[in-house]
């Protein structure tokens, strides 16, 4: 077979790669997709929440065939003790309505697919099945990359990385170290069926709006990390995550620690009933700002979780820093052929607009977020007890009276911790979350 | 109470296309120091989402059953020196339906 070059080399079929072959296959440039997997979506996995604004500007008539599930109108943030639940949250009418805060669940394996057929309608090839191992260098330089497949020696200017968080090409590049043991999450999850009309009545929902619930605190046994529950059209996404070194620390298993987090008396009614459909795992970087990696070199870029774009804040972000990293990336590749350059040097030009755009601003605003999280273990165990039991006593109807009772559970409190620890701690929070 | 599924029931639920060759090995060998298998599946691979790592005691080795991999990386990312991790070959292992 002759030599076939292309433009554009995408490894990685997930929103971040699809959406650099979008851009760059939509200019005219001469893309394909390298997906590793049966098809788009077959080996990817996330929580749920699809942030959609950056999608619409890339289809702005998206909402017409994507497979969106539920659009979320209701967040809620708990904090979770041995088996009691302190919460706070939203629920607004005005995201029921377009542009429905760009708020979406999704379940991958159809989102993905779905957006790879919108790729391959841009002009792009898709190729699934196609694992890349390794680059094909000639004289020093990246010419091409070399699929464990019949005819998998490719070649082009430009390749995107694009291939997810174990991001063994970027590795092999040298780009990114290895994930750290604190800066890497592993996240199990299960989709639990249960018919449209239950799930609505159960959470309380109107035709299509969804729900997005997040547990903090004793969500997975005393280990740094959170729970969730997002709801789907029939089906519910139930998960834990947490760091690997914080599992190895408490030595938990994650499967046992979504079965403690699915039996909790404020998850169970919840998901009570249901039919267990799959069970899935993934990582999750979660090293933040300081922790990305380089971002381009001669030949190459790196986006979405390959270069460690995810906030892991209350916000929860991923699949759109993912999007626009992809975007950004697409258009590069666009001026690099203009231009007639791949060199480092015109690829610069990605980690720039990267900067100036919400991606590299927020990681940086929330640059300190894993390493707050490490050093304030009490959030997860001791300060979940100490909140219920001052709430809980709060509450308690016993006759007695309630400034002897507030005076009472205060100097209670103190004795558990001090006020300036509270505060601290308090301070330290905010900065790293919200 | 609980009517769950067990581990081995949850990865009955998914798809997999099982290849005959494994796409994870622990390494006999670190720096010339022989691994200690029953060691690291107790203290550091018990992780694994899927229980992929078990020890037998008969045999005195580390059963790998790379078959119900989900290919998340945990154990890669745990125990980055005595693990080698590669993606299975291509149309093999995990396909999810949902994800």
């Amino acid at each position: 077979m002759a030599e076939e070059k292309f433009d554009v080399i995408v490894v990685g079929g997930g929103p971040a790669g699809l959406s650099a072959a979008f851009v760059a296959a939509k200019a005219g440039l001469q893309v394909i997709v390298l997906e590793r997997g049966d098809y788009c979506g077959a080996k990817n996995v996330f929580g749920g929440l699809f942030f959609t604004n950056i999608i619409r500007e890339l289809i702005p008539d998206f909402l017409k065939d994507a497979p969106v599930e539920r659009n979320v109108t209701k967040r809620r943030w708990s904090l979770l003790t041995q088996d009691g639940e302190l919460a706070g949250g939203y629920k607004f009418n005005k995201f029921n309505k377009d542009p429905f805060n760009n708020s979406f669940t999704v379940l991958r394996a159809k989102f993905d697919k779905w957006f790879a057929s919108k790729v391959e309608e841009a002009g792009a090839m898709v190729i699934t099945g196609a694992v890349v191992d390794d680059f094909i260098y000639e004289n020093g330089k990246i010419k091409g990359v070399k699929a464990r497949m019949e005819d998998g020696e490719l070649y082009a200017d430009l390749i995107i990385l694009a291939d997810g968080v174990n991001s063994l090409l970027a590795k092999k590049l040298g780009l990114h170290k290895e994930l750290a043991k604190e800066d890497a999450i592993v996240s199990v999850k299960e989709i639990l069926a249960l018919p449209k009309e239950k799930i609505e009545e159960r959470f309380c929902l109107n035709g299509n709006e969804g729900v997005a619930f997040e547990y903090f605190g004793y969500a997975v046994k005393g280990a740094i990390g959170s729970g969730f529950i997002y709801t789907n059209k029939d089906t519910i996404s139930v998960g834990i995550g947490a760091t690997i070194k914080s599992l190895l620390e408490h030595k938990i298993n994650p499967n046992d620690a979504l079965e403690a987090f699915k039996n909790h008396p404020a998850i169970l009614p919840l998901i009570r009933g249901t039919e267990q459909k799959e069970y899935s795992a993934h990582l999750i970087p979660d090293g933040g700002y300081n922790k990305i990696s380089k971002l381009y070199t001669d030949n190459i870029m790196v986006v979405g979780d390959a270069a460690g774009f995810v906030n892991a804040s209350l916000f929860h972000e991923g699949t759109n820093l993912a999007v626009m990293s992809g975007k950004l990336a697409g258009e590069v590749a666009i001026e690099a052929k203009n231009k007639g350059d791949f060199s480092a040097r015109t690829l610069s030009l990605y980690e720039e607009k990267l900067r100036n755009s919400f991606v590299l601003k927020d990681l940086k605003q929330f640059r300190k977020l894993a390493k707050t999280l490490e050093k304030n273990p009490q959030i997860f165990e001791k300060y979940p007890k100490i909140f219920e039991e001052f709430v809980s006593g709060l509450f308690t109807v016993d006759g007695e009276p309630k400034w002897q009772k507030e005076k009472r559970l205060f100097f209670e409190l103190l004795k558990k911790e001090s006020i300036f620890g509270l505060i601290k701690t308090a301070i330290n929070l905010r900065r790293v979350i919200l | 109470m609980n009517k769950f599924k067990t581990i081995e029931d949850k990865l009955g639920l998914d798809k997999f296309v099982p290849s005959h060759e494994t796409h994870l090995k622990i390494k006999n060998e670190v720096n010339g120091k022989k691994v200690d298998q029953k060691k690291l599946v107790e203290d550091v691979l018990f992780i694994c989402p899927a229980k992929v790592y078990t020890y037998n005691e008969e045999k005195k080795e580390a059963i790998v059953s790379f078959e119900n991999c989900l290919e998340c990386g945990t154990c890669r990312v745990a125990a980055p020196d005595e693990v080698e991790w590669e993606y299975p070959k291509g149309g093999f292992g995990v396909t999810f339906r949902f994800g």
